[in-house]
């Protein structure tokens, strides 16, 4: 309630609480794919009640970097530690309080959208009772009522984004890691899910995403980190990182390669 | 814009060579089967100048119209890789009449069309017996060309407009194979027939009714011509203009409706309600056994194997029954091998995931309830199948003293495959036809990793099977309580390496899970 009423007055800049449990921590990550390193030893911290925003260019990392807090790639080095538990070594306790919305990896899509909640949901560990009322619920919050009969596989690209973020929450995790939550879906569905996660913030919960759009990551998240050629360039409050600018000057600036479009002009000259 | 239809449709052929090495040697292959093709059939034709009218008459009609019925019906079975979609014109703007004409044009280009026109003009050859047969004949050749270009093209068109959903795509390999399914009883009448005696007379009554057809017109025509009934000749060559016609009419309308459906909308399924879901329990192993039923039951993949399986013991038992086997020994064969079949069909299953098998990493699946889960539909398949196939199949044997040998083997086999292949799809994952592509498809690559993880998994079911097989076929020679010893090696042998594969693929499963992930992940 505290975070929601800082964004309403964010003109005059608000010193974050010190006092938050951390709730992410990476340490040292690292992984390369044949000579090139993807994450040079990234070392992150999140606290606990806060939209932490992840951004880069196109291959900075990102997603090698989420993958491998959730437990989907194995590091090279480096270590991470959810809610005290290492990824790693503890995998049961640390992926139990995660919920994931990986980047383009299949879903099991031969299913309802109601088989896959459910199928997410049972091997989290809920019953079977808990797991349809959820399920209910989640169906309205994302307007997927009228989808739920439907494979998945049938489904529009956003509306897989939304049964995919529907099923990473469904177990009521501590932390989000969420790649890329609004990459096709639509404006209205977007502002409900930016309210479902503002709501999940305020009530304690985490959220970590990666984005491209620097509007959005400017809004809503409290932190920020940017990550180019695998390593974090900056990252701290939303304040600290922009300073006066905007995210996106502030980006630009650090991620560099901004070329003039020359040459171009024949493209103003038009052709009949 | 013919021409430059016509040099772009050049221009892809050329670059077809300059793809992978083993691309080029398929595509020589295909002209060298096309034109060796083409060589017999010129041969044939020739020789057919110098038969009686006929003779000859009968052999080109029947043939010329399995010919034109292939180039028909080819496309639509297989779904062709179409370079020249009308729809990848769209963008430009061109009169959809000319577009039309060009594209139908272009197609002229390609080893089909040549072996047409080498056919056709031979068979101009045949009928060279004076001047009304030579005339029908010329006639005959450029509807012959016209109607298997264009009739490909159609067709063609036709199977990328209507096989371009999801579902539609699927179903697409289906078609064929029940086409050739369909096929098999007309190859028995066929074979049925006592060519010796009958032979010439079932193929002139089979030339008769295919000459008025479309696809045997043309080639009628002229034989018609060469046999002294002019108006026949024409009227056939009629219907075949008549049909060239009709082509060329439906090519231009599918043309011009092609290019304002940029892609046909799927028709979405409904099914309400959990399905497996609500029959398994609510538990990791219940939820992944609900999952892989569904799959078993929806995806194409899968269902292909659950095809496949009561095909082979057929394909077996057939040339063994030919070659003299005895009926009784035969009865022996489909429960087990119809058993190492099912299991076998799993020894890949994580592949056929592709990278879905994430959300299993990310909720820390236990290995053992991923493997338990898997196993599900080929046993609940596979264990009505033996406790009902066994006794059916001693019935047919005729002694029922070897009802414990067939229980015990084919028990074995479907236990020792599920834990084998348990175990084969945690560690040896190869690349399979990933989701929603056609079961018949072949994956980017596979290669040795793929034979030799086939061909373990295959001989290793075998292997660990053999004290059953022994113990049973002593039960056959020798009588006594032989049979009962190989129904107690088969499930012991059996139950041993079914909850020791599961274990051992679930340790692994639960080690190796990133890695899996990777491996989908790259191809």
């Amino acid at each position: 309630m505290k975070r929601a009423q800082a964004k309403k007055t964010s003109a005059t800049p608000v010193v974050p609480k010190p006092v938050r449990e951390t709730v992410l921590v990476l340490d040292g990550l690292s992984k390369h794919f044949d000579s090139t390193f993807a994450v040079d030893s990234v070392s992150l911290s999140v606290s606990a009640g806060t939209i932490f925003g992840i951004v880069g260019p196109n291959g900075a990392g990102k997603t090698t970097t989420l993958s491998m807090v959730t437990g989907l790639l194995r590091p090279d080095t480096g270590r991470v530690h959810v809610h005290g538990a290492d990824v790693w070594a503890d995998p049961g306790v640390a992926k139990r309080n995660m919920g994931v919305l990986p980047d383009r990896l299949r879903l099991f899509d031969r299913l309802t959208g109601s088989q896959l909640l459910h199928y997410a949901g049972v091997l989290r560990g809920l019953s079977g009772p808990t797991v349809k009322s959820r399920a209910a619920d989640l169906a309205v919050a994302f307007g997927l009522e009228d989808a739920l009969d439907r494979l998945v596989a049938d489904y529009s690209a956003g509306m897989t984004k939304k049964i995919a973020l529907a099923a990473a929450m469904i177990h009521s995790p501590r932390l989000l890691i969420l790649d890329e939550p609004f990459e096709s879906v639509d404006p209205v569905s977007a502002a409900n899910i930016i309210e479902i996660l503002q709501k999940y913030t305020a009530a304690g919960g985490t959220v970590v995403m990666s984005s491209h759009s620097m509007d959005l990551i400017q809004r809503i998240c409290d932190s920020v980190a940017i990550i180019v050629g695998g390593k974090v360039l900056v990252s701290g409050t939303m304040e600290q990182v922009r300073g006066a600018q905007t995210l996106e000057a502030r980006f630009v600036e650090l991620a560099g390669g901004r070329r003039a479009a020359e040459g171009m002009e024949w493209l103003h000259s038009f052709s009949d | 814009m013919v021409a430059q239809l016509l040099r772009l449709k050049l221009s892809l052929l050329a670059n077809t060579l300059r793809r992978s090495p083993w691309q080029v040697v398929g595509i020589l292959i295909a002209l060298l089967y096309g034109l060796a093709a083409a060589f017999f059939g010129v041969a044939a034709l020739v020789a057919l100048r110098f038969a009686d009218v006929q003779f000859a008459g009968t052999v080109v009609v029947v043939l010329g119209s399995v010919f034109v019925l292939g180039y028909l019906v080819v496309p639509l079975a297989f779904g062709v890789d179409d370079t020249i979609d009308p729809r990848n014109f769209a963008l430009f703007g061109m009169p959809s009449s000319k577009l039309a004409a060009g594209l139908a044009a272009s197609a002229l280009i390609g080893v089909p069309s040549l072996v047409v026109a080498v056919i056709a003009v031979a068979q101009v050859i045949t009928w060279s017996r004076g001047p009304l047969p030579t005339f029908f004949a010329i006639v005959g050749a450029v509807v012959i060309l016209g109607t298997c270009v264009l009739g490909a093209r159609v067709a063609t068109s036709v199977a990328a407009f209507l096989l371009s959903g999801r579902r539609a795509r699927e179903a697409s390999g289906f078609v064929a194979l029940v086409v050739i399914v369909l096929l098999s009883p007309v190859a028995v009448v066929l074979a049925s027939i006592d060519w010796g005696k009958d032979g010439t007379a079932v193929l002139a009554s089979i030339a008769q009714i295919a000459g008025w057809t479309p696809l045997g017109a043309a080639w009628a025509s002229p034989a018609d011509a060469a046999a002294g009934s002019e108006r026949m000749a024409l009227v056939k060559a009629l219907i075949g203009i008549a049909f060239l016609a009709i082509l060329w009419f439906s090519w231009r309308a599918l043309v011009a409706k092609m290019l304002v459906t940029p892609g046909r909308e799927s028709h979405a399924r409904r099914e309400s309600g959990l399905g497996w879901f609500a029959r398994l329990p609510d538990n990791p192993a219940g939820v992944i056994a609900a999952r892989s039923l569904s799959y078993w039951f929806r995806d194409p993949r899968y269902r292909i194997s659950l095809v496949m399986v009561p095909i082979v013991p057929v394909l077996l038992i057939v040339p063994l029954y030919t070659a003299g086997v005895s009926w009784q020994y035969l009865a022996l064969i489909p429960v087990p091998v119809m058993c190492l079949f099912l299991t076998w069909s799993i020894h890949n299953d994580v592949a056929y995931d592709h990278t879905a098998i994430w959300l299993h990493l990310a909720s820390n699946t236990s290995g053992w309830a991923d493997r338990f889960g898997r196993v599900v539909p080929a046993l609940v398949l596979g264990v009505p199948l033996v406790l009902i196939g066994s006794p059916i199949c001693a019935a047919l044997f005729g002694q029922w003293s070897v009802l414990p040998s067939l229980l015990g083997l084919s028990a074995c086999i479907l236990l020792v495959g599920l834990g084998f292949s348990s175990v084969m799809s945690a560690r040896f994952p190869y690349p399979a036809v990933r989701p929603g592509d056609g079961p018949f498809m072949q994956p980017q690559s596979s290669g040795t990793v793929a034979a030799l993880a086939q061909s373990i998994s295959f001989f290793a079911i075998i292997l660990l099977a053999l004290p059953a097989a022994t113990l049973g076929l002593l039960g056959i020679l020798v009588g006594g309580w032989w049979p009962y010893a190989a129904l107690a090696a088969g499930l012991i042998v059996g139950t041993a390496a079914f909850f020791g594969g599961l274990a051992w693929g679930g340790r692994i499963f639960t080690n190796r899970a990133p890695e899996l992930l990777a491996f989908s992940l790259r191809n």
